[in-house]
Parts: structure tokens; sequence; C-alpha cells
């Protein structure tokens, strides 16, 4: 399973425009502060895992706003304000600001876990969403 | 004065009952509509035709015929005395046109009338910043002539009642129908002196031209599509600025600064690590930038209406970081059915855009409000 993502990241690579620098730089980063590999299925799975929000008491999670699949555009949980898609195949701005994606990812990791993302489930998470 | 005789002889000329009718309707139309903004364009089209009429009666109160000129009509007021006395006694002498007490209100009703029109275009233009004394009159003046405006436009409503009463008080004096004159414009009597002609073309131009300027106003309602609603007022255009729209709108709708004090939004910014819950993650120059931007056209900026109110709304001590906990926005949406925040569609309180066409440019016009069907 892992050598199978990984060999799609090496295909990205290969095929990569000027956008995939973005992501190898940043997944470099995480790398450095992660103990194993980066692996997408881990990621879908946290996707779609259940947080208690201490604030309303209910469940959510990444998909309760953008879905569960990254190719259907979504909506804010609490405004209805519509979310594109945060698959790069469908919306192409996706994944091309270094500062946009640290950004979202404190921003929204705080907001559904309670708490930033480590650096490897930052990376695990990039690497499932550029594959899609 | 004159006694009844057989011979029917016109009175009211045609322009003269054109205008009486389309003044009722556009009084009618004016008072029906003032409760609700989202009528203002109906209510505002209606005091224009409303102001036209009344400057037409003007004009023709000098050129008119007969019976409509004010010479005929301005007795001096021992006469109005004498008459108004009669009434009591039921001894009072019949006059084609107006009788001399008629002819007073007539005069009252003229006056209140135009005051009234200047008052709502001075509201109009202060309140509203649209119609021709926008720009030129302040918001103050424009919220001080409201009450104005609704006095007058009140005494006027005491005013028709009172002509109304008379009409079949006078009625019932000289048995005679005397609403049937102000539609067939005929009455019984003696054909003394100048006769009154038609004027038939030009009580049909008025007609006409009524038509044509509703016609001309109202036309993009049928011709607007749900994406694109027709909007007769709209607002001026307001300070942008990007990065604004980026980092508030990605989330929610951004609101504009001009609907909360300053110190609010520099509450909030100082505040964003606990932003309604999430923690924006702002850097210092996109603090610093939005911040530039948003306590120069903060609500003290009094951009827009709402901007006036809301400003006024909020004790000098707060500082909300919502714009609906200001009792302006309270006031303002009370009657608004639970069911509508409800609606999935519409989802949350701060979804203005769900009803304000406007909401993203963020003048929020009266006009530019519309329930949306949630059925």
């Amino acid at each position: 399973m892992k050598r199978k993502s990984l060999l799609l990241v090496i295909a990205l690579l290969a095929t990569s425009g000027a956008n995939a620098g973005v992501v190898d730089d940043l997944l470099r980063q995480y790398q450095a502060q992660a103990s194993q590999p980066f692996d997408a299925e881990r990621a879908k799975a946290l996707w779609t895992a259940k947080h208690r929000d201490p604030e309303t008491g209910k469940d959510i999670s990444c998909s309760t706003c953008h879905t569960a699949d990254l190719r259907k555009a979504g909506e804010h949980n609490t405004t209805g304000k519509p979310i594109e898609p945060m698959a790069p195949s469908i919306n192409p701005q996706r994944l091309t600001d270094a500062a946009k994606i640290e950004k979202w990812f404190k921003r929204n990791c705080k907001g559904t876990f309670n708490r930033e993302c480590t650096p490897q489930e930052k990376g695990d998470f990039l690497t499932y969403f550029r594959n899609q | 004065m004159t006694t009844n005789t057989d011979t029917r002889i016109l009175v009211w000329d045609f322009p003269t009952r054109i205008f009486h009718w389309l003044l009722v309707a556009s009084f009618a139309a004016a008072w029906l509509t003032h409760e609700d903004n989202r009528f203002l364009d109906i209510h505002v089209f209606a005091g224009y035709l409303f102001l036209s009429l009344l400057l037409f009666r003007l004009a023709w109160g000098v050129v008119g015929s007969r019976y409509a000129r004010f010479q005929t009509f301005a007795h001096r007021w021992p006469t109005v005395w004498a008459y108004t006395k009669g009434l009591l006694t039921g001894e009072a002498s019949r006059y084609l046109g107006h009788n001399p007490a008629g002819g007073w209100a007539i005069f009252v009703m003229l006056a209140l009338g135009l005051l009234i029109s200047l008052t709502g275009l001075t509201v109009l233009g202060g309140e509203e910043g649209h119609g021709p004394l926008a720009g030129l009159v302040s918001f103050d003046l424009g919220e001080g002539t409201h009450e104005l405006h609704e006095v007058l436009s009140s005494l006027m409503l005491g005013v028709i009642a009172i002509h109304i009463l008379a009409v079949f008080v006078e009625s019932f004096l000289h048995r005679e129908n005397l609403v049937r004159p102000m539609i067939t414009g005929y009455m019984k009597g003696r054909g003394d002196g100048e006769p009154v002609a038609k004027h038939g073309l030009l009580g049909i131009g008025i007609v006409a031209l009524s038509i044509v300027a509703a016609s001309t106003y109202f036309w993009g309602y049928m011709i607007e599509t749900q994406d694109d609603p027709y909007r007769i007022f709209k607002g001026p255009t307001l300070p942008d600025n990007a990065l604004w729209r980026q980092e508030c709108g990605d989330c929610h709708l951004a609101f504009h600064p001009s609907l909360l004090p300053a110190r609010s939004w520099v509450k909030l910014l100082e505040t964003q690590s606990d932003h309604f819950g999430e923690d924006l993650g702002l850097d210092q120059t996109a603090l610093d930038e939005l911040r530039q931007f948003h306590t120069t056209n903060a609500a003290e900026s009094r951009l827009t209406e709402p901007a006036n109110k809301i400003i006024r709304s909020v004790p000098a001590g707060e500082a909300p970081l919502a714009i609906t906990q200001t009792q302006y926005w309270k006031n303002k949406h009370r009657d608004i059915d639970e069911t509508y925040w409800k609606n999935p569609r519409i989802k949350s309180r701060s979804n203005c855009a769900a009803c304000h066409l406007d909401a993203k440019a963020g003048t929020f016009e009266d006009a530019a409000m519309r329930l949306p069907d949630i059925k």
C-alpha cells in the first residue's frame, strides 16, 4: 500500500507542472519532521473521522463541510458559504500557494480537531489531495 | 349661486377628473406601501406621480376651465363661514363646482400635498441617497423630515376623510349625487356665462403619460431573471479591498466595514485566534491592512443608511463582534419568522445575501430586500 502511494507521488513528480514544486517543498519540510512515509489512505480515514466539537456538542469532520468526495463542492457548516472542490484535477487553484495551504491547515485542523495537525498528518493530507 | 334646473352642464373638465382620480390612486398606493421597505419603489413612484399631478393642478388652477380655476373657488372668509353655518342648519346654498368650504379644503389639500412631496424628496435624498435631492440633503435632515412627512400624510388622510364626509353630507342636503359629477363631469344647473370645454385630448395625454412613466419605471421587473434581479435603487459604490474580500469572504459573506463601529473591528482582529470558534491565523501584514481598511470605512464613516443607524444604535462602551448583535439589526429583523432562519438554504442569521440582493456590495438598500420562497 505505502509503496503504491509512493509510486504515485513519483509518477506525479515526473509529470508535474509548476505547482507541484509548492507541494513537494511542503512535503519535504513535513517529512523532515515526520516519522513515517506519507500515506493517502491514512489521510482519507482521518478526513471522515468524527470529532466532537466542544462548543456545539456535535460531531464534525473535514467532510462535514468539504463532503467525503474531494471532487465535489462543499458548504461551510455554520455560514452556508459554498466551498470549491478540493481536488486539483477539478479546481486547479488548489495547492498552488504554500502560505494558503499552511493557513488553512492551521485554521481548519483547529476548527475540526481542536488542535493543530502534525507534520505527519499534513503530509498525509497533501499526498491524498494531490492525487485527486 | 345657482338653483336646481333641468339643464345638464359640464362642470369638471376631463383633465380635472383624471387629476382627481389619479391623485386618489397615487395617494392610496403611497399610503398602503409606506410601512414596508420592499415596496419603496412603488411608494416612490406613487410620490412622483402625486407631485406631478399637483404641479399640473397648480397650472390648471390658473389656465384651466372655469370651475377648475382657483379664482372660481377662492372665496373670502365671511362667505365660507356663512356657508358652513348654513350646512349646520340645512340651509346652505347650492354651488356648481366647489362650494366655499370645499374650495378651502382644496387649497389645504394642495398645500399639504406639496409639503408631503417636498419632505418625501428630502427623506429619499437624505436617508436613502436617491432622487433629485441625493447628495444635497444630509442624512440628519432626511431623517428629521421623515417624521414630518408622516405627520403631514396623516393630516392629509384626515382632510380626505372630511372631504368625503362633506361630499356625502352635501349630497344628502341637496338631494343629489356629488360623486357622479367627478366621474361624468356634469351637474344640473343653469348655464350662466362661460361654458366649460371638455379638454379631452389633454386628459388622454395625462393618462397616457402616467402609463408610459409607470411602464418605464417598472419595466425592469418584466425582464429580470433569477440571477439578475431588477433593482431600481442602487446604492453608491463603497470602498473595496481585495484582501478583505478574500480573507473574510472565504468562510462567510465579506461584511462591509460600514456595518460595525471601528472599535468592533479592532477587537475582532485582536481576538482573531478565537473568531467564532475558529483560529484565523492571519499574519501581522494582513492584520494591519485589514485593520486600516476596516477602521477607515467603519460605521462612523456613515457611508450608508445602515451605517448611520448602526453607529447610533451601539452604546459608546460596547463593541459588538457581530452585526446581528446590534440593536438596529435586531429591530430591523424582529418580524422575520423563525422558519426563515432555520431553513437549510438560509442556514444562519449571518447569511445576509439570502434576502439582501446587494449584500455583497454592502449597501443594503431598503428596496433591495426580498424574502426568498422557502416552501
